[in-house]
Order: C-alpha cells, then structure tokens, then sequence
C-alpha cells in the first residue's frame, strides 16, 4: 500500500513541502488576504503532515539502517553531498516536528493578529529547516540546516513575542550561534582526519566526504585525545541546544517571550536537536571520548534534573515554570542518552518524543488561558476547574503525563531511563528518582494552584472552556500520550536497530575501557560486564 | 620597447587607461560630458576592458611574463582582474543617480574611477616590487581625490586629508622597505627576490627582517588590518558612498592580490618568518574590527569595521600556505564582494533625499515601508554573519577549513567566535528593519532601476555563491599561484 513512497524523493518532498509554501505567501499572497493566509498556511502543514505519516508505515523495522535515501552531488570539489535518509530516531522526530507543526500552525490563529503574512512565512521556513536537520546524512547538509533554522526562530520571538522580545532573540540567535560554530570546528576536524590529516595528527587518507556513516566506521580509529578536542567542540554546539547545565539560561528567556507556537516548536523540536547531535554523532563516532568524559555528562545531567525541577517550583510565571522543566526533562534524556545501555538509550530517545508531547501540550495550554485572560501569574488563577471543566481535564492529563504517572507516556520514558541509570551507576538512578519526585511536586502543585480551591480572581469567572480548534489541536497530543503510555511497543521496535547500532558503536569501547582500569567505581564494572 | 605581442597582451589596461583619459578630455571640452553618458561610457569600456582580459587571458599559456619579467599574466591575475572589473562596473551603476544628486561634474569621477582601476589591473599582474608600487600608487591617488570629491562636504575633506596623509605615509613605509630589500639582494623581481633572500637570510643580513617587514606594513594598510586601520572608519564614512563602496571592494581586493603575490612569490622563501605575524595581525584583526564595530550607530561606519573584520578572516587563508588556503582567500574576496556591494547598495538607495539611511534608526520599520530592501538587506547582513545558504557562510567556511587544516586551530577558534559576536551588530540593522516600528510608515520608493537592479544581482550572486558554490570553486582553483 505504500510503496510508492519509495519510488518518489518523500524526504526531499516532506522537508520542502513549507518552503514551497513559504515562496507562495511570499510572492502571491496581498498582507490584507490575514484569513486565507492562515488556511492556506496551515493547510500546507497539515498536506505535510499527511505526506509524512507514510513514512511511518513503508519504514521497514528489519530493513537497512537508513531509509528512504536520497544522495546527489552538491559540492563536488570538496566531497559535499545532498543526502537524505532516515533511520528509526529521525523517523520519529520526523514525525513529531510535521504532528507539532501543524499543531502550531492551529493554535495561532487566534493567538497572531499582527504581521501574519511575516509570521507564517517564518514558521513555514522554521518547519523546513528543523525537518531538514533530520533528514540530513551529509553533515555539511546538517550544519546548514542546523544553522538556517536559527533566523526564522530569531524573528519568531523578535516580533512577537512578549516585552522583552528584543534581548530574548538576541540572546537566543547569539548563544546558539556561539555553540554552532564551534561546533563546525569539530566537523571540520572530522573531515580532516577522515581525508588528508590536520594539526599534526595524521589523516586516514579516504576520499574526503562529510558522509555522516563514513565518520561513524572511521570514529574507533581516531586518536583520543583528537576525539576529546571533537567531543568538546560538538558538546558546546549541543549542550547550548539541549540545554544542559550550566548552558540552560537562554531557554527560560526565549520561551517566556515567544509567542505560544514558538514555544510549542521551540520545546517540542528545537531542544531535541541537542540531543539528537549526541545520539547521532558524539556516541558513535566519539566513543572514547564519550567514555573518557561521562562522569561529567552524568554530573551536568543530574545537576540539570534536580537543579531545573528546585528552579521550576519556584517560579510564579506559568510558562518559565514549564521552561525550566524543560531542563529537568532534558536532564533525563541525556542521562539515558549517557547510560550507554540498551534501556538508558531506548529511554532517553523516547522521552525526547515524550518530552515534545507533553511540553508542546503543556505550552499549548497555558497559551489557551493566556489568550484569554492575557496572563500567565499562578497567582491570578484559582479554583479554574469549575468554570474550565474540559480545559481543566486536559491540563490534568498532561500533567500526569510529565510527572510520568503509569498508563501515561512519561512513565515508560522515565522507568526505562532510570533502569539504565541504575544499571550503569546506581546512584545516578537514585538521584534522577528524586528528581522525579520532585517534579511531581511542581506540577501537582501549579495544578492545584491554577484549578482547585473556590475561584479567587472575579475576572476569571465565566471563561469560555475550549472550543473545537483547540480540542481539535490538543487531542492528537492526549492520544499519542495514551498510546505510548499504554502500549509503546511499536515505538521501541522502531529504535531497536539504531539504538543497538549506537551501542555497538560505543559499547566495545566502555568496556574495554573499564578492564583497563579497575580502579573505577566497581558498580561501572558490574554494570559493564553484563 | 615593448613588442606589437606585448602591445596586445597589454591591450585591456591600454583600453581602459585611454578611456579614463578620454572621459578627462570630454569633460574640459565645451560643456563637458553629463552624467549619464559618463557613466555609459565608462560601464561600456569596463565591459569591452573585461572581454579584452578573457580573450588576453585564452592565448596565454598557463603562465607567461612579460615586459621582462616585471608583468605576469596567469590565472591568477586573471582572477582579479575580473573581479576589480565586474566590482569597478556594479560601482558606476551605484553612482549614477548618487552623483547626479551630489551636483558635481561627473565626467572627472568617472574618470578617475578608471584610472584607479587600471592601476588595480596593473597591481594584479606586477611582477617586480617597482610596477606594484607604482600601479598601487596610480590606484592610490586616484581613491584619495575620489574618497573627497564632493568638496563642499566637511565630512569629505576630512576623509581625503586623512586618507591621503596616511596613505602617503604607508606609501612612503612600502617602498623604503622595497629599497631595503633591493639593497639586501640586488633586485625588485619577485621571483629573483625570492632567491636572494634566501642567501641574504642566511647570511643574517640585518636589511632583510627590515625590508620586509616595512613591506608588510605597508601592505596591511592597504588591506586596512589593525594595527594599520585607523584610516578607515574616518574615510568610509566621509567619502561618497559609491566611493566607500568601491574602497571597500575593489581597492580591497587589489591590495588582497598584491599581497599574496608579494607574499607568495617575493617573501616566499621567508614564508615561516611571515606566517606568525601573519597570524597575529589577523587574530588581532579580527578581534579588533569586530569589537569595535559592536559599538557603531552610523551603518557606513559599522560596515567600514565590518570590512576590517573581514580583511582578517582573509588573512587566515593568506597565512595557511596551502592550496585550500589559497582558494579560500579567492572564494571568500569573490563572495565578500557581492555582498557587501549589495549592502552598501541598499545604503545607497535609502540615504537618497526622502530617507536619511546613515544611522541604524533610520532603518527603522523598513520591513514594512519596503519589504523588497528590507529582505535585501537581511539577506546581506545574514551573508556578512556568515549563515547559510548563502556565500558569505561557504567562503568562512573554506577559510576556518584551511585553518584547521594547516595547523591553526587557536584562529579557527578566534575566527568562529569573533563572527558569532559580529552577529550582534550586523543584526542590529535587521532589528531595527524588522523589530522595530518607525512613525513613518510611506514606502520607500524604488525608482532607481539601476541602484535596484545591481542590489538584486548582488543578492542573486550572494544566493548562488552559497547554494551552488561548485562552479565557482572550480574557477577558483585554477586561479591560484604556485605555493612557496
């Protein structure tokens, strides 16, 4: 029923699917035609949407690696190619970023009533650029991806956002450009040392290619102190992105000021791009220096869940408390991610999509009462369940969703990670359980804060509860967290392959690492020797 | 004498020297020639100078010099030549209107923009230390009337008096260093001069460090790299902005040549001596340029800080010494100057009579007066950061490629770094274009279809350089000198 999608360049068409339709806002559409924009944007990510979901059927479980490739030459005078393809992570990141799109798309309608020409224009652009940093296998491909991506998201928050639009920006085009420049530092010294030689160390002397599979065989064989300086290099173009601790203090400011859609992407896709730089690239063809440096990935991973969950509970604006836990969730992620065993990694790649679900819906939400009451102070709400019943529902489930309560998808994403943890070093499990705990405690308490207890604030009094667009665009979410929470099979037999692919990568490595040395914590040994 | 082939092979610089000689005489006769056919006259003979240079350039083989040994015609020279050319053509076209308006005789400004850029023609084929500073110098002088050529203007003076003070000095550095060398070795060719230093070197002839050490200087002043830059701000933002436009480009990549040559060909056998001042002058270049331009509310001041930058994200690919080096410094002119042509085109057409377009709050809310300038404008300035898709991002690039590759890791860190801080202030200008909302909201009339059309090209160039750089590349890599 879907072969057909292997005989038509789907990626290619699914990336560039809104950039079509950004060209056609730009060129044929008058500023003053706000309605038809709208529709025909949104209309433009939901045909996407659609385009895509055969990517999840025709992806064959057994099959190769990457799938759905595409490979042409581009640069040839430096062995730049344009290659697409996908393998089971990207495909479910592939599909979240064209789910959460369109979601976005939705939920602006009401929310954007300035310069909508301007704004769906740059959200299309946004669309195409994250689904490219996906799709890429070439990684000059992805860096440009990585980097166009930037300046949509810039003028997203630049134009509207809240009052402090400006420094917001700013600060987040500025911290995520220092990290991706650095970052080209250490593809470049991919490059080299896969080709010619750099810096003294010399080259392997392949044909100079950015083919990301090429650098994954070539990663044992690099020296590691070379591979330390290349970890780092990706680290700082990552870890800004994800963010980690101590690189976390753009993401409270950009998410508080962005309009609701730019958060949505901004939490749902843009941070898991950090992430999934590590899983795609400083795993697998880093693995001594991804060993060499764990203790300190582990460290920043749990000073980021406990620090962002104390942070959280204090805050008294809605959207910077989902902000920071953000950078609690992330902590988990890349805590599975650095588990280096089959649960952590399995774990942590499914919360990334857990993550996006939940935050979006959670971002989503608050932009429905902000829409309405045009705040976000706890303080101002109380006793909402009573005049918001479904609203009130909706909000409750996802909670429940990112405390990570069974029956939900937050659960399987954060047992699995922990088994991971505790296996690799007991203690790290021990403390992301706190942090767990924790996050139940800010959550349940912004919850009973915002709709329990009599109603405080007269102004809230007969609120309209959701209407059908917004049921419409936040019940997939609740679906999709039901459905990984009851039965995320499907889920993990899509990550088998590349998650054993990544293991296979790193996991020799760690090993042999850890008989060298024993003196190393015996609970890494036993953990190792499984 | 020169021979009827040397004549011929002469013929794009002869054109082009007559027809600047052509456009003085025009002017003092009767009522002189009008704008416009100067400018006609002037575009038509670059034109015909540059189709002289392609056909020139097909019957020479590989590498051919002449008039002994003191001009050189080879890929190399024939890359810049081109490039000095198309920039020297898309300047005239900026002009016109500018000119007009400025109520000048406009004969005498477009002959001089000739003249220059036959010395500029000269610069990339001089073969001996003398031909280069004399073609340097015919260049020189004719930028320095141009830089004040609207007189009534304080801020014009200013910048002749100063650049010509500076420049005279630099000159003056240049050619005592050059008389230093000769007295060294013996000789001003450069290939002859290569080997000479190598003995006088060895021999630990004090002249030698001197000489090319005043040499170098001046050199960095003509690519205006700091500590020798201070000339610039003044006399980009004083001089008509055609003009600083030109400077900006052409003038650049002029010196950009001479320096390699002189560099590569002459110094070559004092490469790992040159190497680390090199290095230095560019880390400092590019801290420097970047720092200071952060601070800058008059947008011909920032992008003339901007331009010092730049010349140290070159210098990077001077000091590799590598073939990649080499075509990234030609990749990165050749990109660099489309876009910042394109971007002092867009200044341009504001800063005509309805808009100011000199301070950054002029921009303000241009997004919506002219979306067609603001997206130009945006698409320059994202070029200058270095994002992709564009030239600008290709060029940084092949730069921080050959830095990596050569061994120059600290200035691939400082080069990346310094061009995400540049971020900040070329953005503030899309800040203000697009973030910022001004009281007047009439659009920006666009009926200057010159002005508009050069920006266009600029942008088109600036896109293709950054989506399909193949091309390109290709062409560069058969513009390179032989390695020291």
């Amino acid at each position: 029923m879907f072969d057909w999608v292997h005989n038509v360049p789907i990626l290619s068409i699914v990336c560039y699917l809104p950039l079509a339709g950004a060209l056609v806002v730009m060129f044929a559409m008058k500023s003053g035609q706000e309605a038809a924009i709208r529709k025909f944007a949104t209309g433009v990510v939901f045909v996407d949407f659609l385009v895509s979901l055969p990517l999840w059927f025709a992806f064959d479980r057994n099959g190769a690696l990457f799938q759905f490739r595409e490979s042409k030459p581009w640069i040839e005078s430096i062995g730049v190619r344009y290659e697409f393809g996908i393998d089971g992570i990207a495909l479910l990141l592939v599909l979240l970023t064209t789910l959460l799109g369109f979601i976005s798309f939705l939920s602006s309608w009401s929310a954007i009533h300035t310069r909508e020409k301007e704004y769906y224009i740059f959200l299309l652009l946004l669309q195409t650029g994250m689904l490219g940093v996906f799709m890429a296998m070439d990684f000059f491909l992805f860096y440009v991806f990585w980097e166009v991506m930037l300046v949509p998201m810039y003028f997203l928050i630049g134009i509207w956002g809240g009052p402090r639009k400006l420094y917001a920006a700013i600060k987040f085009f500025l911290y995520t450009l220092v990290g991706s420049v650095l970052m080209l530092l250490g593809i470049l010294a991919l490059y080299f040392y896969n080709a010619g030689g750099l810096l003294g160390w010399k080259g392997l002397g392949n044909p100079a290619t950015f083919f990301i599979p090429q650098f994954h065989d070539i990663g044992a064989s690099i020296p590691p102190d070379l591979q330390v300086w290349i970890f780092l290099a990706f680290f700082v173009g990552f870890a800004i992105k994800v963010p980690m601790f101590p690189f976390h203090t753009w993401l409270p400011d950009a998410h508080v000021e962005a309009p609701t859609a730019g958060s949505v992407i901004l939490a749902g896709v843009l941070l898991k791009m950090g992430t999934y730089g590590f899983v795609r690239f400083s795993l697998p063809i880093l693995p001594n220096a991804t060993v060499k440096l764990l203790p300190w990935m582990a460290a920043l991973s749990l000073i980021g869940i406990l620090y962002g969950a104390l942070v959280a509970m204090a805050q008294k604006d809605m959207k910077k408390l989902v902000a920071y836990s953000s950078v609690s969730h992330l902590g988990f992620v890349m805590l599975g991610l650095f588990a280096l065993n089959g649960p952590g990694l399995n774990g942590g790649v499914l919360q990334m999509i857990n993550h996006g679900l939940s935050t979006g819906a959670l971002f989503l939400l608050v932009g429905v009462i902000y829409e309405r009451r045009h705040t976000r102070m706890i303080a101002e709400y109380g006793g909402l369940s009573a005049e918001m019943p479904l609203y009130a529902t909706f909000f409750l489930i996802i909670t429940l969703s990112s405390i990570g309560l069974p029956t939900l998808n937050g659960f399987v994403g954060e047992f699995t990670i922990l088994v991971g943890a505790f296996s690799r070093v007991w203690w790290w499990g021990l403390l992301a359980a706190i942090g767990i705990v924790l996050g139940a405690a800010y959550m349940l308490w912004l919850y009973q804060r915002v709709f329990f207890g009599p109603l405080t604030n007269e102004e809230n009094r007969g609120l309209p509860d959701l209407n059908r667009r917004e049921i419409l665009y936040l019940a997939p979410l609740i679906v999709l967290c039901f459905w990984i929470g009851l039965y995320p099979k499907p889920f993990f037999r899509v990550l088998e392959k590349p998650v054993e692919y990544v293991l296979q990568k790193v996991d020799p490595t760690y090993a042999t690492a850890v008989a060298a040395a024993p003196a190393a914590a015996p609970a890494q040994a036993a953990a190792a020797g499984e | 004498m020169p021979s009827a082939q040397e004549y011929q092979l002469l013929s794009p610089e002869i054109l082009l020297a007559a027809a600047g000689l052509l456009l003085l005489l025009g002017g003092a006769i009767g009522r002189g020639m009008g704008n416009r056919e100067s400018a006609l006259v002037s575009f038509f003979s670059l034109a015909l100078t540059a189709g002289l240079v392609v056909r020139v350039q097909s019957v020479v083989p590989g590498r051919l010099t002449i008039l002994g040994g003191s001009f050189v015609l080879d890929g190399f020279s024939f890359f810049w030549k081109l490039l000095v050319l198309v920039a020297t053509a898309l300047v005239v076209l900026l002009s016109v209107r500018f000119v007009e308006e400025g109520g000048y005789r406009a004969s005498d400004y477009y002959a001089l923009l000739l003249l220059a850029t036959s010395g500029m023609l000269f610069m990339a084929s001089g073969y001996t230390l003398l031909t280069i500073w004399i073609s340097l110098e015919t260049m020189a002088l004719a930028s320095y009337i141009l830089a004040g050529y609207f007189k009534r203007e304080v801020r014009s003076n200013e910048a002749a008096l100063k650049y010509f003070i500076l420049g005279a000095l630099s000159s003056g550095i240049l050619l005592y260093g050059i008389s230093l060398l000769y007295g060294a070795t013996g000789t001003v060719q450069l290939a002859e001069l290569s080997e000479g230093l190598r003995g006088a070197q060895a021999q630990g002839n004090p002249l030698v460090p001197l000489g090319w050490l005043m040499l170098a200087a001046g050199l960095f002043f003509k690519v205006a790299a700091v500590p020798f830059h201070i000339w610039t701000p003044d006399v980009y933002v004083g001089a008509p902005t055609p003009v600083t436009a030109w400077l900006a480009v052409a003038s650049k990549a002029a010196s950009f040549a001479i320096l390699l040559r002189i560099f590569y060909e002459g110094l070559g056998s004092l490469r790992l001596e040159w190497q680390m001042v090199v290095a230095v002058i560019s880390a400092a270049t590019m801290i420097w340029g970047n720092l200071a331009a952060l601070t800058q509310e008059n947008v011909k001041r920032m992008l003339a800080y901007s331009s010092i930058a730049h010349a140290g994200y070159v210098l990077i690919g001077v000091l590799a010494v590598s073939r990649v080096g080499l075509w990234s410094v030609i990749f990165y002119l050749l990109a660099y100057s489309f876009i910042t042509l394109g971007a002092f085109g867009t200044v341009i057409l504001l800063e005509r009579r309805e808009y100011a377009g000199e301070t950054c709050a002029d921009y303000a809310g241009l997004a919506r007066r002219s979306p067609f300038l603001a997206g130009m404008m945006l698409l320059f300035m994202l070029a200058l950061t270095g994002i992709p898709p564009t030239g600008g991002f290709v060029g940084k690039f092949y730069l921080f490629a050959a830095a990596v590759e050569g061994g120059w890791g600290w200035l691939a860190v400082i080069g990346v770094l310094t061009s995400a801080i540049s971020l900040y202030y070329y953005f503030r200008i899309v800040l203000y274009m697009y973030l910022r909302d001004s009281d007047q909201t009439t659009p920006v009339p666009l009926h200057a279809p010159a002005l508009v059309g050069v920006i266009a090209f600029c942008a088109f160039a600036t896109l293709a350089l950054g989506l399909v750089p193949g091309p390109f590349i290709d062409f560069a890599k058969r513009s390179l000198l032989p390695l020291p």
